[in-house]
């Protein structure tokens, strides 16, 4: 039994800004051409938005900056931008990541708080190194972590990685082929940062060591840019331009990062406490989906997604994707896009956006025959995680 | 693990009204982990609510300092201040042999980061940083 919104809101419009790295352009030209993409896309104008919603807060961790229109892009910021001060409604502003403002959306058009809701997430390069902590005290959740040099999102993923390998009997190489295999998928997307730039199984076995066993390629490209979604309701949205992707199924996490990403079981029970609430949101199972976009800002997120949400048994994931099941031509195309590994740092809004274009058929090169069911996670299965179900039709 | 550049130190922890006791017990070289009266298991980081069984009585325990690494990350690309000199260096967490899965973050010392592995006994040690502050650390235990 799916959820009564299950159906009742589409996003009807997809935006994407130009992405680049330190870009001398701020980030809210980013982010109004993004929005503006969007809306044209709909076949809509500026004048007819009247839902606003957004994440503002910075991509990285560390001691980065909170200028707005440079690092961040708020809705006050946004409604100057498109001089809409007398004609929005509703907004929201949700930290975190997008699924949770991208239900918001959905929640308002589908009861009419709204008709047209734009939601965007702008991000950037900070400046200096990426993660930079340089604090003399460690406040709050950084004391046990901070002074022992442990304040780099890729090394609280690290040990997951490597427990993973030690409990499953994975390998590095069987990381490249995943890593690979999603190069070549943004070969497909002409969007993407890394198109044009193809990666060998040797690039990644002899790429530089971040935290071991991370490599520079287990990690996302970091991007300045923007990408935009529109929401409207399934009634509004079957009279626009585009077909829409009916949002069929919804789900945040409740799940603690007890211990703050040292006990990397959480992530996996996270996601399935996630995935229990996803699947029945939308009356479906791992079973129904053609086209997987699950979270990559670090590699091992696949395993999790993977196994959390039950498309492969725990521990099965290494070797799922080393059969070539995940492929193009597999039974489980996955991350099609090249998602953040390959198109870039889009803090989740490359599984959204890919996840519709699927659904929608408009994938171009990559687009998967027949797709009529595409899932989106985003987040490391705990803190902030959200998935969302798309489907081609409003009812399941 | 030495110091690096004088003008930029580790960042040091500061302790609250949640993680004094843990500090303050460290400061003397003991081991002490949050633990719940009423279902009686361990809590780390420190809680105002116990995560398992949601009573609020939670006091703080000596623990035997023993345990068994859990995982770890050797960091050679580091960018938190004061641990450029350290690297490559072994970040650990510290699963501790009271309960399972009651870990902790702490450097692995004592011992070359290609010989640190999965399972190894540990043992903690103490590093003082500040006067006030002495920061667990996990060193190779070679038995009893
Ligand atoms: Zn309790």
């Amino acid at each position: 039994m799916a959820s009564e919104l299950s159906g009742r809101a589409a996003i009807v419009g997809l935006g994407y800004s130009k992405l680049e790295r330190r870009s001398p352009r701020p980030l809210a030209h980013f982010a109004r051409e993004a929005a503006e993409a969007a809306v044209a896309d709909a076949g809509l104008t500026i004048d007819d938005i009247d839902g606003l919603g957004t994440i503002p807060n910075i991509a990285a961790y560390g001691n980065t900056g909170d200028l707005e229109g440079i690092d961040i892009v708020t809705v006050p910021n946004m409604v100057r931008m498109l001089g809409r001060e007398h004609g929005i409604r509703w907004h929201v502003q949700t930290p975190g990541l997008c699924p949770d403002t991208i239900m918001a959306a959905a929640a308002a058009v589908a009861s009419g708080a709204c008709t047209y809701a734009l939601v965007w997430r702008a991000v950037n390069v900070p400046k200096g190194r990426y993660s930079d902590f340089s604090m003399a005290q460690a406040r709050g959740e950084h004391q046990f972590r901070a002074p022992y040099g442990f304040t780099m999102p890729a090394a609280w993923q690290s040990v997951a990685l490597r427990k993973y390998m030690h409990d499953h009997g994975s390998t590095r190489e069987d990381m490249a082929a995943f890593v690979v295999q999603n190069r070549e998928n943004t070969q497909l997307n002409p969007k993407a940062y890394w198109c044009g730039t193809p990666l060998t199984v040797e690039d990644y076995l002899e790429a530089p060591m971040v935290a071991d066993p991370f490599c520079l390629y287990d990690c996302d490209i970091p991007v300045d840019g923007c990408v935009a979604v529109l929401l409207a309701s399934a009634e509004r949205a079957r009279d626009l331009r585009q077909p829409p992707a009916y949002i069929t199924g919804y789900a945040q996490t409740t799940w603690p990062t007890r211990g703050g990403f040292t006990d990397s079981e959480n992530m996996w029970e996270g996601g399935a406490a996630l995935g229990e609430k996803l699947w029945a949101s939308a009356g479906m199972g791992p079973d129904d989906i053609d086209v997987a976009m699950l979270y990559d800002g670090f590699s091992i997120f696949l395993y999790v997604w993977l196994e959390a949400l039950g498309f492969v048994g725990r521990g099965e994931a290494a070797s799922y994707i080393a059969s070539g099941a995940t492929a193009l031509d597999g039974e489980l195309p996955l991350n099609t896009s090249g998602c953040s590994l390959g198109e870039g740092r889009l803090h989740g809004m490359a599984q959204i956006s890919e996840a519709v274009l699927q659904v929608t058929g408009r994938a171009g090169a990559r687009q998967i025959e027949g797709a009529a069911h595409t899932v989106a996670t985003v987040g490391a299965g705990t803190l902030a995680s959200g998935g969302l179900i798309f489907s081609r039709e409003a009812r399941a | 693990m030495s110091g690096g550049d004088a003008a930029v130190t580790k960042p040091v922890p500061v302790p609250d009204e949640l993680t004094a006791p843990f500090w303050e017990a460290a400061n003397r070289g003991v081991l002490a982990i949050q633990h719940c009266t009423a279902c009686e298991r361990y809590v780390h980081p420190p809680e105002a609510v116990c995560p398992d069984c949601q009573a609020s009585e939670l006091t703080f325990r000596e623990v035997s300092g023993r345990a068994r690494l859990y995982t770890h990350t050797i960091v050679r690309d580091n960018v938190t201040q004061g641990f450029a000199e350290d690297e490559p260096y072994v970040i650990g967490i510290i699963e501790l042999v009271e309960q399972e899965r009651l870990v902790l973050v702490a450097n692995v010392v004592g011992v070359a980061p290609e010989d640190v592995r999965i399972g190894m006994p540990l043992r903690v040690t103490f590093e003082r940083l500040t006067d006030e502050i002495a920061l667990p650390q996990f060193t190779p235990d070679e038995g009893d």
